[in-house]
């Protein structure tokens, strides 16, 4: 091992023993919380710590694993070792439960690749009557979870506070995986059990779903009472986000009509000034960090955000930096920039013109945008970051003309005071993905040529200096593929794998041609996964239940191709369907 | 100033000198030890480190300076919230940076797994060229301070600093040479005008 550990990048995402990791000793049921990217990258992520400290609070074990770079899984396979937890070192297979966390459609074969290493068959067939853990998944991608359906046992659909651990009690009591377990949990708020759900196909097309019926995603409504913990492991190495974190909110009031966070996590529900103060102290104080992130969807939407940051101002010691990542460009101001010490801002406007905006729902306009920048500018910002997106419903190349007058309008506002250092603009553009649970779950995704053709008109009329980037098309048509798939994909993303495709979402090793093959190895052609889908049609995760009414979505797209904004939650309720568990439906906006 | 001598083992060793910097910032942090900060516009905390040992390679004698004016048991507050193999042997304040990283002009380590030699005779040699990780040829003969036995393990010591020469590199070429391979090299000793 050690001589791998030293021939390996980054040694020390594999070696356990962070500072402030719970200690890990074998209990009455053994849950490893597994992530299919990068030990950085899971090492940011607040939702697996989460889920992990439930099963810790009722006293079961509950240790990590990330996916190993290719150079060490390599190394790994080659000496035979399985592929082991972070804190216990025990082989997966030891364990009683793995829980996936799919935070991206493009991490999908990193299961397959975690697996492998694990020495655990990949599909629940190849499982059967083997004694291996029960494979499960978790995080927002399993609001459609059947392109995965032929690899896990259990989906976990919703917040993850308290499911999965009723899981784990429920496998105790029934003395395993047995029948009786399954109906049990199946009867479960949030649980899907994909081996007693079949999709019925009709002349092609899918007619209805055999088995358990609609399943309901699980809903935590008290936020400010829910698990979460408050000594997290610090990294051994740096991570993506090497802070502490906390959760301001869930949900987002804002019903941007791309945005599937924005509809799956409804309704919003948020923490005390209390309670977020005393979680961002005994953070710093149990790891050390030296910034603390404010977390949500919008958290310029906290309505006591002031209140908050004078908080913990007040409680943190004086050199803690605070992070505010989700600002949404209206709720910026002037005072938060001068704490952050930030020399980069990020807005995201989405679209170039407020025709397209309001398409979108992304209610905000050109001159709350200007307005933002120039009071970042004046409190000592000199780069900004805009982020857009191209192919959205209905836009034309006058809304890309837009995005072109956006950056120069922002040189120009710079360029009215003297500043100290020179502009830095940067432009990212990303392809639009059409995601379930939102009012544009039916739309196409824009063809090769029309990406390129958007594309190159950013790049010839982008003003001079901008930087530009913008997304490649192969990897947002998977996304888009796998987002909006059903269970024939299992045997893609198998096959991908096995054509060597893992870390699909890292542009330096993703493999198209992998991926290519696959899809016409299986005799599926990826691009119909992206044409228009029919309102009338069923679709393949409408056997899930966000409590978001699909009426409401279909309502939705008519309004945006009606160029009409349906706005926040905040001006009055929309009736999405949600209004029996919302608190906002009910006025209650200040509210916990 | 507080200087210390502190170990990195037990897994540590496998940390980058970037990575290692941010874990005695955050265990200062934990332990309540307030370090200055730079004054400039990206603030900074006043920490400063000897030279780092290529990863993973184990030592018990690293030093490190910081500015602070914490009165208390520094060695016990540090060990009491430091990660594991990262711990203070001993401390002592002093009114000056003692600046290690360009003091601590030598460094001895031992190492098992290396077949028997002739110490003597590699001594002996005028030059010993190798080509080092960045493809260079160089002669690592004028960096070998000593090199023995001791208790069936090979005892070296080899410049470090400006003049540095990287313990896994030497070993690399005894293994090279008399066969054999380097499974633990340890950091025992730092020479310099400022060590405790």
């Amino acid at each position: 091992m050690r001589k791998l550990l030293l021939k390996c990048e980054k040694p020390s995402r594999y070696i356990g023993g962070e500072y402030g990791a719970p200690h890990a000793q074998w209990g009455k049921f053994n849950f490893c919380m597994c992530f299919p990217d990068l030990y950085e990258v899971g090492m940011s992520n607040l939702g697996i710590k989460i889920v992990a400290q439930s099963f810790l609070d009722r006293g079961l074990c509950a240790d990590f694993c990330f996916a190993p770079a290719r150079d060490f899984g390599d190394g790994l396979k080659k000496a035979g070792v399985p592929l082991y937890s972070l804190s216990l070192k025990a082989p997966l297979k030891d364990f009683d439960m793995l829980g996936f966390s799919l935070q991206y459609e493009l991490s999908y074969t990193n299961v397959l690749y975690m697996l492998d290493l694990a020495g655990i068959p990949l599909s629940r067939e190849e499982r059967r009557g083997g004694n291996y853990p029960l494979i499960a998944a978790g995080g927002p991608c399993t609001v459609n979870p059947e392109p995965l359906a032929d690899f896990f046992d259990i989906f976990f659909i919703g917040d993850g506070e308290s499911t999965d651990a009723d899981v784990a009690e429920i496998y105790m009591r029934c003395g395993g995986a047995t029948e009786e377990f399954y109906r049990e949990i199946s009867a479960l708020d949030g649980v899907y059990v994909p081996e007693h759900t079949f999709p019925v196909y009709e002349n092609g097309r899918l007619s209805s779903f055999a088995g358990q019926g609609k399943v309901k995603k699980a809903l935590v409504s008290d936020l400010d009472g829910a698990v979460f913990p408050e000594r997290t492991a610090v990294p051994n190495c740096e991570s993506v986000h090497d802070r502490a974190v906390i959760e301001v909110m869930r949900g987002c009031y804002r019903g941007c009509r791309f945005c599937q966070a924005g509809f799956i996590y409804r309704p919003v529900r948020k923490r005390s000034v209390a309670t977020l103060t005393r979680q961002a102290c005994a953070l710093i104080g149990s790891t050390g960090f030296s910034e603390v992130s404010l977390n949500s969807l919008s958290t310029g939407d906290y309505g006591r955000l002031t209140e908050l940051l004078k908080s913990l101002k007040g409680a943190l010691p004086p050199e803690i930096t605070l992070a505010l990542p989700s600002l949404r460009a209206d709720s910026f101001e002037g005072d938060f920039a001068q704490d952050a010490r930030k020399t980069s801002l990020t807005f995201a406007p989405e679209a170039g013109t407020q025709r397209l905006r309001d398409v979108i729902n992304k209610d905000i306009t050109e001159e709350e945008i200007l307005k933002a920048a120039a009071g970042a500018f004046d409190a000592g910002y000199s780069a900004v970051k805009l982020y857009f997106m191209i192919g959205l419903p209905t836009e034309t190349d006058r809304d890309l003309a837009g995005i072109c007058e956006i950056c120069e309008k922002i040189r120009a506002l710079y360029a009215g005071k003297k500043r100290p250092k020179a502009l830095r603009l940067s432009v990212s553009a990303a392809t639009f993905v059409p995601k379930p649970f939102t009012p544009f779950q039916w739309e196409r995704q824009i063809d090769e040529n029309e990406v390129k053709y958007k594309q190159d008109y950013l790049i010839k009329h982008l003003p001079r200096g901008v930087k530009f980037s913008w997304s490649a098309y192969y990897p947002s048509l998977l996304e888009a593929v796998l987002a909006r798939g059903d269970r024939a994909l299992s045997k893609v993303v198998r096959a991908a794998y096995e054509n060597g495709c893992t870390f699909d979402g890292w542009d330096n090793l993703f493999d198209e041609a992998g991926w290519r093959a696959a899809f016409a190895a299986c005799g599926i052609d990826e691009r119909s996964y992206v044409k228009e889908r029919d309102e009338g049609e069923l679709l393949p995760w409408d056997f899930i239940d966000v409590f978001v009414d699909k009426k409401f979505f279909a309502d939705e797209r008519r309004r945006a191709y009606e160029g009409r904004v349906t706005g926040s939650c905040l001006d009055g309720c929309k009736a999405c369907g949600m209004q029996k568990k919302c608190p906002a439906a009910r006025g209650e906006y200040d509210s916990l | 100033m507080i200087a210390f001598k502190y170990t990195k083992t037990d897994g540590a060793e496998y940390l980058s000198h970037l990575d290692l910097l941010r874990h005695i910032d955050r265990t200062l942090r934990r332990a309540g030890i307030e370090v200055e900060y730079s004054r400039g516009y990206h603030k900074h905390p006043r920490i400063f480190m000897g030279n780092p040992p290529p990863l993973g390679v184990r030592s018990v004698s690293e030093y490190c300076t910081i500015d602070t004016a914490f009165g208390g048991d520094f060695k016990e507050a540090f060990n009491r919230f430091s990660p594991t193999g990262v711990k203070c042997v001993k401390a002592t304040a002093c009114e000056r940076n003692p600046n290690f990283a360009q003091t601590i002009t030598a460094c001895g380590y031992v190492a098992e797994g290396i077949n028997n030699f002739c110490a003597e005779e590699l001594l002996a040699c005028e030059s010993i060229p190798v080509t080092d990780l960045r493809g260079r040829d160089v002669d690592i003969r004028p960096r070998i301070v000593s090199a023995g036995w001791r208790d069936g393990k090979l005892a070296f010591t080899l410049l470090c600093g400006e003049k540095n020469l990287r313990p896994d590199l030497f070993c690399g070429y005894l293994s090279q040479r008399y066969g054999g391979e380097a499974e633990y090299i340890l950091k025992t000793e730092s020479f310099g005008a400022t060590v405790f």
